[in-house]
């Protein structure tokens, strides 16, 4: 049902605009309209990632995506990539801690079969489930883990970090990739208990951006999603609070067949969607961000003891975001040598504070992402459905520049002043070995293949 | 089995009539210094994208000094007759642009992404690296060191070591091709700011040079900005360098480099094939894409959807440079890696996959759905100005018409099945395949050996 947000676009929006919907069953919907290229994009995030995982289930969540793709009610086996490449569309889906999402690409006219498929494997998705693709897809994600974690050099680093930052037991201390034995352990059972507590229409945002007719668009919506039943009984996840910081510094070192040293670290920041977690992300742009950054220039450039060296932000919403750090030395070069100037540079950072002209850089840079970001169809529902399932509100997608722009150069320092400190890390530290493999471990998995912290289905 | 869902069913919806979109033809043009400009104007694309084509290629760079190509990609973002190194890399970021430059067999590229409201001043800076670029020995040597630290890690990573041992033995020693593109330990260890001088007057000029613009040029007076800043760029004329022509060795064999102890094995299997100037390219491209193009492409409907060996095995032919006469090479291959056990399994099962192909083709099922996702993906491709910019100077590089790529979508769709199936057979003869495996060769050599797809040798790890 309309809702009756109004179309108007709001300043630093770049023009764009969006409406939000509701069908009876609970599916949330954000329409937006933009006829420069006659494509369509449909995304759909469900409101389940890898923090809703129980113990000895890790991996779950990605493994389901992976069966989402395995056909359902009116569906044949891969039907859905089928349909969608064959209509001149491309899709995936990516899991990562908070969320799943699912999304098309379609030119405009094939824009309904998108919808089509969406809404059958909501609601029909066990008609078709059984242990064959099963048994194939858990196969095809532990290849997935070995590709992209194990078998590469500092392949598992994410994960050691991320389950030295989040203590045991935290939701977020395990990354959604899962591990080989909980990947072993899944059964049918699972995966159908999964699909019933957490694939719903009112567990969901669907978002359509492109060149569509609203009106048209949301009555193909009501007609394909609208009959699918709502349930209730989602477990609340477990609380993911934490401590501002972690009050000791944490650390780990891995003797690994790596090709040089590397210090990684991982710094506890505040949550996606308040003001402190944009200065942060100012913060650790200025600081490592790019090849003007504070740390490139002292590691790289000047003291020549690093071969790269960069800040990045990991955005959570129900958990401390993470500040990642990573630093591959340059030759023979010691890690302490590296990482006593690192906190130099910080505590000086915390000190001063910015610059006015590295205020004015990285607000540059943070500006320019979400310009490409929002540049795309696909890059643009993806956005409004993440702003409606983490915040509630995708209305703040087109305003997230603004935000990041109004930041002031006392606020970066402040939070870098109380955050970016040794007692507030979890620091990794890789010492070469010879030859003779161990078995190292990441934050997000695709359907396909994607980024380091998102899986994907393809 | 099911539990039936109690949502409403509704027949698969049928297409509605699709919009008309093409490949946006440029508008081609010179500066007065020569410089060929491409240029494009695509509404709402905010941030702007620049393309220089550089003729200054691979196999121009002196004897033992492999490398030098990439030193001087790197440094021309190391400072200018304006800016220090730090400055230079400050007043991009100011921008909010960035500008990626790279060597490869073609020449040099580099590319510039920045919002078109600050377009002027990038381009400024863009025109200062290419009309006087500092060299600063300091800053040559930091970019030596750094790649020289470089080079194990992508020894380390399997995909990277099996690319650098396919080109190894498919070209003679002798090609350019044969050894890495950004050169070896040796090579670059002897790479100091004179060589990267010297290399840079003799291949570098405007008149044998060409600028890409593409994005959203509303209100932008493109030709006065481009006459301020790469149109106050000079240097002598010279004549294109003639492309040596390419060769290669594609008799049926295997190499296995060791990595005792990896859980999987990488696989690069490849030949060398026609380029975009031949006319079978459009059935090649339609045949490849049946063959491995995706998750439902012959090879991965077998080793991924059905037997789960891998997270997903792809076939591709990729140009590595073509010349204005139309001869030309690409490399064709399928990569990809599967787990350890089976790799013996997964290799008999792919040449299976090609051995089919070739004694029963494609249906025309397949041509049909693989037209429809080559040709109808084009829109969606092509929305942002990068990827609109990065084909029209492939176009360039590779010395075809600026309307090839539009071009190209009706030839796809005219292909045929029977096409599709020669081109894609002839690409991919199951005797005429050099097989690079990065893996665990005490595990693996024996079953592989056992295949019969060519002798098996194993280079140790080093």
């Amino acid at each position: 049902m309309p809702m009756g947000h109004t179309a108007t676009a709001e300043a630093g929006s770049g023009g764009l605009t969006a409406t939000e919907h509701r069908l009876a069953n609970g599916l949330r919907v954000v329409l937006s309209e933009d006829h420069l290229t006659p494509v369509a994009a449909v995304c759909l995030w469900y409101d389940v990632g890898s923090r809703h995982e129980v113990e000895g289930r890790t991996g779950l969540a990605h493994l389901f995506e992976h069966l989402m793709f395995q056909g359902s009610g009116q569906v044949k086996g891969n039907g859905h990539f089928e349909l969608v490449q064959g209509a001149g569309g491309s899709l995936n889906g990516t899991t990562s801690f908070e969320r799943t999402n699912y999304f098309e690409t379609m030119p405009t006219h094939q824009l309904e079969l998108a919808l089509w498929l969406e809404a059958d494997r909501m609601g029909s998705l066990l008609a078709a489930l059984d242990d064959e693709s099963m048994e194939n897809q858990r196969d095809v994600v532990k290849n997935e883990r070995r590709q992209r974690y194990d078998n590469v050099p500092y392949g598992t680093a994410f994960e050691k970090l991320t389950a030295l930052a989040y203590p045991e037991g935290h939701p977020y201390h395990h990354t959604p990739i899962g591990s080989m034995a909980d990947l072993d352990a899944a059964t049918l059972e699972d995966a159908r208990a999964f699909f019933r507590t957490y694939y719903a229409p009112n567990n969901a945002v669907l978002s359509v951006v492109g060149d569509i007719d609203p009106k048209q668009t949301l009555a193909w919506v009501e007609k394909y999603f609208g009959s699918i039943p709502s349930h209730d009984g989602k477990p609340e996840p477990r609380d993911g609070s934490l401590p501002d910081t972690i009050g000791e510094q944490l650390r780990e070192v891995v003797e690994e067949e790596v090709p040089a040293r590397a210090l990684m670290g991982a710094y506890r920041l505040p949550q996606d969607g308040t003001r402190a977690c944009d200065a942060a992300d100012l913060a650790l742009t200025i600081l490592g961000g790019g090849e003007s950054s504070r740390l490139y220039n002292r590691l790289v450039r000047r003291d020549r003891t690093a071969v790269a060296a960069g800040f990045g932000l990991l955005r959570l919403a129900g958990a401390p975001s993470l500040g990642w750090l990573d630093v591959k030395a340059s030759g023979d070069v010691e890690v302490p040598v590296i990482e006593s100037a690192i906190d130099e540079e910080l505590a000086r950072f915390a000190e001063e504070g910015p610059t006015a002209e590295e205020m004015e850089r990285a607000q540059a840079q943070l500006e320019r992402e979400w310009l490409d970001r929002l540049g795309t169809v696909a890059g643009r529902a993806d956005e409004l459905c993440r702003y409606a399932v983490l915040f509630g509100d995708p209305q703040l997608a087109l305003t997230a520049v603004r935000r990041v722009l109004d930041v002031t150069a006392e606020e970066v320092r402040e939070i870098a002043k109380a955050r970016l400190r040794p007692d507030n890390r979890a620091v990794l530290v890789y010492e070469p070995v010879a030859a003779e493999a161990e078995t190292p471990e990441a934050a997000e998995t695709t359907a396909e293949g994607t980024s380091n912290d998102e899986e994907s289905a393809k | 089995m099911t539990e039936l869902a109690t949502m409403d069913f509704h027949p698969q919806p049928r297409p509605g009539t699709a919009r008309p979109w093409a490949f946006p033809a440029p508008e081609r043009g010179a500066l007065d210094n020569g410089l060929t400009v491409l240029r494009c104007h695509r509404p709402g694309q905010q941030v702007v994208a620049v393309e220089v084509l550089l003729d200054a290629p691979l196999d121009a760079e002196p004897a033992g000094l492999d490398g030098v190509a990439t030193i001087m990609a790197r440094a021309f973002s190391e400072g200018t007759d304006k800016h220090s190194a730090e400055e230079f890399a400050a007043e991009l970021e100011r921008c909010g642009a960035t500008l990626d430059s790279h060597a490869d067999h073609p020449g040099v590229r580099l590319s510039l992404e920045v919002p078109v409201s600050r377009l002027p001043r990038a381009l400024g800076l863009l025109a200062d690296a290419l009309r006087s670029p500092a060299f600063d020995a300091g800053e040559v040597e930091r970019l030596v060191r750094n790649r020289l630290d470089e080079i194990p890690h992508e020894t380390a990573n399997p995909a990277r070591r099996a690319a650098k041992e396919l080109s190894k033995e498919l070209f003679p020693a002798s090609s350019r091709m044969s050894r890495p593109r950004q050169g070896t330990e040796e090579t670059v260890a002897h790479i100091d700011a004179a060589a990267v001088r010297a290399f840079y007057e003799r291949h570098v000029r405007p008149s044998t040079a060409t600028a890409v613009v593409v994005g959203d040029l509303t209100g932008v007076d493109l030709d006065a900005l481009l006459g301020e800043t790469l149109g106050a760029w000079t240097a002598a004329p010279a004549k294109p360098r003639p492309a040596p022509p390419v060769t290669a060795d594609d008799s049926g064999r295997v190499v296995i480099v060791d990595r005792p102890g990896a859980v999987q094995t990488q696989l690069l299997i490849g030949r060398v094939g026609a380029d975009r100037h031949d006319r079978v390219w459009p059935a090649q491209v339609l045949g490849t894409y049946c063959l491995g193009g995706t998750l439902t492409s012959r090879l991965d409907r077998v080793l991924r959807e059905e037997k789960g060996y891998t997270y997903g095995v792809r076939a591709f032919g990729q140009v590595l440079r073509s010349a204005p006469d139309g001869t030309g090479a690409a490399m064709l291959a399928i990569s990809g890696s599967v787990d350890t056990p089976n790799t013996g399994p997964a290799l008999d099962d792919l040449w299976k996959v090609l051995r089919t192909l070739a004694a029963e083709g494609l249906t025309d099922a397949e041509r049909d759905v693989a037209v429809q996702n080559l040709v109808g993906v084009a829109p969606l491709k092509f929305e942002t100005a990068a990827a609109v910019a990065s084909t029209l100077a492939d176009q360039v590089e590779q010395h075809l018409p600026d309307d090839y790529q539009s071009t190209l979508y009706q030839k796809l769709a005219e292909t045929g099945t029977v096409e599709a199936t020669a081109a894609v057979v002839n690409a991919f003869p199951v005797d005429r395949l050099v097989t690079v495996l990065v893996g665990d060769a005490a595990q693996i050599e024996e079953p592989v050996k056992a295949l019969g797809i060519g002798e098996v040798r194993v280079v140790r790890a080093e």
